[in-house]
């Protein structure tokens, strides 16, 4: 009864040496203690691991001394039987025990044969791979196509899939995309303005075709009324705008080739510039053509324009230069300093903002009912309208009546007036009050006492209070003379001629007219200017002693707009300083569609004008009917 | 690259000296840094430019410099990413790979100026801000990159060296295994408890461990320190005998756990020498799709 064990080591090259021994005895144990039969230098087995007995039947029991187990044919295990006709094999640690038998067919063989290096570290590795960053992160070229597709996928291959799946209802004024989230929404270069905003969702809406430009038809689709040519004769506005020359020129070549032709609405109208109104145009769209526009447009009216600061023309206000009845006939003047105009009144500023005269004074008397203490104020006669872009028109029983009264007559506290703006109905009044009333009856001829002899002054006295009533009614015709003329109420401020009907004895007052907007072409917005005091701009109030002066500013000069309005790009500062310069493009006056409103604010916060109407960027929702 | 700057001039090498005449001029001061003068000098045009040319329409990407300024960032983009393809390719001269290397760098960090000029300061959650960001991610990735360069050759080499000298990376890993071996004889008469644990120092993998392990140095499950610790507990708890062989162990063990330290210390450096490239190479990938997304829209939606 013995074992045969054969230990194999391998050489360096690979070579195996084996070395036997036999063992005469039934039992042996194996582990890493050098006194087992089977001596196991590895850690990972127990000093005496396990007893391997040979039974008389030649099998060999295994047996496990402590808890840790074995394998056994690559099964763990606290016990088992194998039979060495058979074989089988055995591992403890990195070990392995192969169980086989003799030639002879009675001995059983254990051959011995460490599998598991001592360590991992002495383990053959790459050294190159080892100390990179090999199999800790993702490769570079793995995560290069992995995050190239995810992108190409996002944002190209979904927009593509967005503007395909929808493109049937392009340029269909009633159809629209579904609402929510597209992919090629993640193309927009910015939120589109407040006026477009449910647009936002809808690329196509205005752009229609792929690789072609917005289009005017796209803004047309909605705009069917509100939009207009700035000039209908698209002939005379090419050659207003002349051949582009040098940059110009190159880039309309450029813009040529990339399939951006020119003089498209939205030149002027860009877009995607964030979610405020929409920007004003800027004032190279403007000047390209209106500077030096007489030269390519010899029989144009429009003077040369560039900039504000440096190249406008005088401004032309729109004065009344006389009367139709009662309608005001207006003319486009050039402005100048001592430019006249009559409105019909002989009302001064000068002599009634003075600080020291009896308007003044009759201020101070009346404290708590003007706007100043010591003096008329312009608020007190001027006020604006509801936008507070211009004034009211004056009206005389709000801002005058209460110095320049028309009363005339006391009846038990309450006064009467003579009607204002009637003078038919203030000689009718006038003669009115003369028929209907007497002369004060003299107190002496009041008394019932008896007539005695010798009171001849008393008869004297009721002679002439006959005498007084007898005539009493044509004093009308004096009272109205006086009205009517030189130091007459109505003579104060109105100029009254000679040539009224009977109706009006005879006088007739000069029709008055009030001109609420000088600049017609162009945009002055009072409610801009709210800092700044009148007198800043309307320099010539305190000091205008005639009735005929405009007290309107021209671009230059003192109170002029150029004082603080610098142009657009500033030119004007190279050469002059300005205290407060305001930049100021050709688009803070003038609005290219020129319609009744102010330009460049939001449509919604502007007077709407009659018959003007204005498309909303909101078309009808999904689903519709497709043909 | 400037993890060269610290190998020696070329010429005999006699590896007796540590102390060398450095005479290599990186790829940051090359040419007496002509690239980043070139650079500079561009960038300071395109932002006077970008500030007083009077452009028609807001500042943005479509105007007449808009686009000349996304077409040279474009292609300025697609140039630096062509460094990868041209440094497998080593020329001399005027056109050396150290040359490109710095125009590479310059040119890189010139094309933020340009891309950020040709947004016009309009950002939003859209394809072309993601190029944007993307480029700006690639850049950013790269400085990291140069400063990698220029600052942790120097920690690495300093980590390899000791009093007996420098140690290669493949000495390093001898240096284990003889280690390895040492502890693995002299564990032989441990009980089991005790075996067990030297095995798992040994069964433990030096270079294992997750990227996280490797960018910080920081190995909490080290098997090594972690049987030093119970060694000694152990030891402590038991009656001193003549033949410490607890101590003689623990003695082994500490030599591999400074070993093993060192090695880290260089895994480390290498790491963070490294890992910025998985960053910088695939986002450049993506910012090129992403720019190819930017001007397909751009043309599609003109």
């Amino acid at each position: 009864m013995s074992f045969v064990v054969r230990q194999i080591a391998l050489k360096s090259s690979g070579e195996e040496i084996v070395r036997s021994s036999n063992y005469g005895m039934r039992e042996m144990t194996v582990g890493r203690d050098s006194a087992c039969a089977i001596h196991l230098p590895d850690l990972a087995v127990n000093p005496v691991h396990a007893r391997i007995a040979l039974g008389a039947d030649g099998l060999l029991t295994v047996t496990a001394t402590t808890e840790q187990p074995f394998e056994v044919n690559g099964r763990s295990t606290r016990q088992a039987e194998v039979d060495p006709a058979v074989g089988g094999e055995l591992a403890f640690g990195g070990h392995r025990i192969a169980v086989s038998q003799d030639e002879d067919g009675a001995t059983p063989v254990l051959t011995v044969r460490r599998v598991e290096a001592v360590s991992d570290s002495a383990e053959d590795r790459d050294i190159g791979a080892a100390y990179s960053l090999k199999g800790l992160l993702p490769g570079k070229r793995l995560s290069a196509w992995g995050f190239s597709l995810l992108v190409l996928f996002a944002f190209l291959a979904l927009p593509l899939y967005s503007y395909m799946s929808a493109k049937p209802l392009a340029m269909q004024a009633d159809a629209r995309r579904a609402d929510g989230f597209h992919a090629d929404e993640t193309w927009t270069s910015g939120p589109l303005s407040v006026s477009h905003k449910a647009l936002n969702d809808d690329c196509q809406a205005c752009h229609t075709q792929a690789f072609v430009a917005v289009t005017d038809k796209a803004c047309l689709t909605c705009h069917t009324k509100d939009a207009h040519d700035h000039i209908s004769d698209k002939a005379r506005l090419v050659q207003s705008r002349g051949e582009p020359t040098g940059m110009a020129a190159m880039q309309r070549a450029v813009a040529g080739a990339f399939n951006r032709p020119a003089g498209r609405c939205v030149d002027c109208h860009t877009e995607h510039e964030g979610a405020g109104a929409m920007p004003a145009t800027q004032q190279q769209f403007c000047a390209d053509c209106h500077n030096g526009m007489k030269g390519r447009l010899p029989d144009t009216k429009i003077a040369d324009a560039a900039d504000f600061g440096t190249a406008h023309p005088q401004f032309r206000p729109m004065i009344i230069s006389g009367m139709d009845g009662d309608k005001p006939l207006l003319k486009r003047v050039a402005w100048s300093a001592d430019l006249q105009e009559d409105n019909g009144l002989k009302f001064t500023h000068g002599q009634h903002l003075s600080k020291t005269n009896g308007i003044a004074q009759m201020v101070r008397r009346m404290p708590g009912q003007f706007t100043g203490k010591d003096a008329l104020q312009c608020a007190d006669c001027h006020a604006t309208d509801s936008s507070g872009t211009r004034f009211q028109p004056v009206k005389m029983e709000e801002s005058c009546q209460s110095c320049h009264s028309l009363s005339f007559d006391q009846i038990g506290g309450t006064t009467r007036t003579l009607r204002h703006g009637e003078p038919a109905m203030v000689v009718a009044d006038l003669r009115a009050f003369y028929r209907g009333t007497a002369p004060a009856r003299p107190a002496n001829l009041s008394g019932m006492a008896r007539r005695v002899p010798g009171d001849a002054a008393l008869r004297s006295t009721a002679a002439d209070y006959a005498r007084a009533v007898r005539f009493y009614p044509g004093g009308a015709d004096q009272a109205i003379n006086q009205v009517f003329s030189k130091g007459g109420m109505c003579n104060d401020c109105h100029v009254v001629t000679r040539g009224g009907t009977t109706q009006t004895a005879g006088f007739a007052i000069q029709p008055v007219a009030q001109n609420d907007r000088y600049f017609r072409k162009g945009w002055f917005d009072h409610k801009a200017h709210v800092q700044a005091d009148c007198a800043e701009c309307h320099t010539g109030a305190a000091t205008s002693n005639k009735a005929t002066d405009l007290l309107v500013p021209g671009i230059d000069g003192k109170g002029g707009c150029r004082t603080c309005h610098v142009g657009g790009e500033g030119a004007k500062l190279a050469s002059v300083s300005v205290k407060d310069p305001v930049d100021s493009s050709c688009a803070m006056c003038h609005s290219y569609h020129m319609d009744a409103g102010a330009p460049w604010v939001p449509k919604n916060d502007r007077k709407k004008a009659a018959g003007q109407t204005v498309a909303i960027a909101e078309r009808p929702r999904f689903p519709v009917k497709l043909h | 690259m400037a993890s060269t700057a610290n190998k020696p001039a070329p010429g005999k090498k006699t590896g007796s000296s540590r102390k060398r005449q450095n005479t290599h001029e990186g790829f940051l001061t090359h040419n007496r840094m002509y690239w980043a003068k070139l650079s500079g000098a561009l960038a300071l045009a395109l932002i006077l430019l970008y500030i007083f040319v009077p452009l028609p329409g807001t500042h943005f990407g479509s105007s007449w410099l808009g686009y000349t300024l996304g077409t040279i960032g474009a292609l300025l983009i697609l140039w630096l990413t062509m460094l990868g393809m041209r440094k497998r390719a080593i020329t001399p001269g005027r056109w050396s790979l150290k040359a490109w290397t710095s125009a590479h760098v310059y040119l890189g960090l010139l094309v933020t100026v340009v891309g950020t000029l040709h947004s016009g300061f309009y950002f939003g959650w859209n394809v072309h801000t993601l190029a944007w960001a993307l480029m700006l991610l690639v850049v950013g990735s790269g400085i990291f990159g140069i400063y990698a360069y220029a600052t942790l050759p120097r920690a690495l080499s300093a980590n390899r060296y000791d009093e007996e000298g420098a140690i290669t990376e493949k000495q390093m890993i001898e240096a284990l295994r003889s280690l390895d071996r040492q502890i693995h004889d002299a564990a032989q008469p441990l009980d089991a408890q005790a075996a067990v644990l030297v095995g798992q120092s040994l069964e433990q993998d030096p270079f294992g461990g997750s990227f996280w392990n490797r960018v910080t140095g920081n190995y909490p499950n080290c098997a090594t320190r972690h049987a030093i610790n119970e060694l000694r507990a152990i030891r402590a708890s038991r009656q001193r005998t003549k033949e410490d062989l607890l101590g003689k162990i623990d003695a082994q063990l500490t030599r591999k756990e400074s070993m093993l330290e060192r090695l880290r210390q260089h895994l480390k450096l290498k790491s963070w020498l490294q890992a910025w490239l998985y960053i910088h190479v695939p986002v450049t990938f993506a910012l090129i799709a992403a720019l190819s997304a930017h001007v397909v829209s751009v043309f599609f939606y003109w």
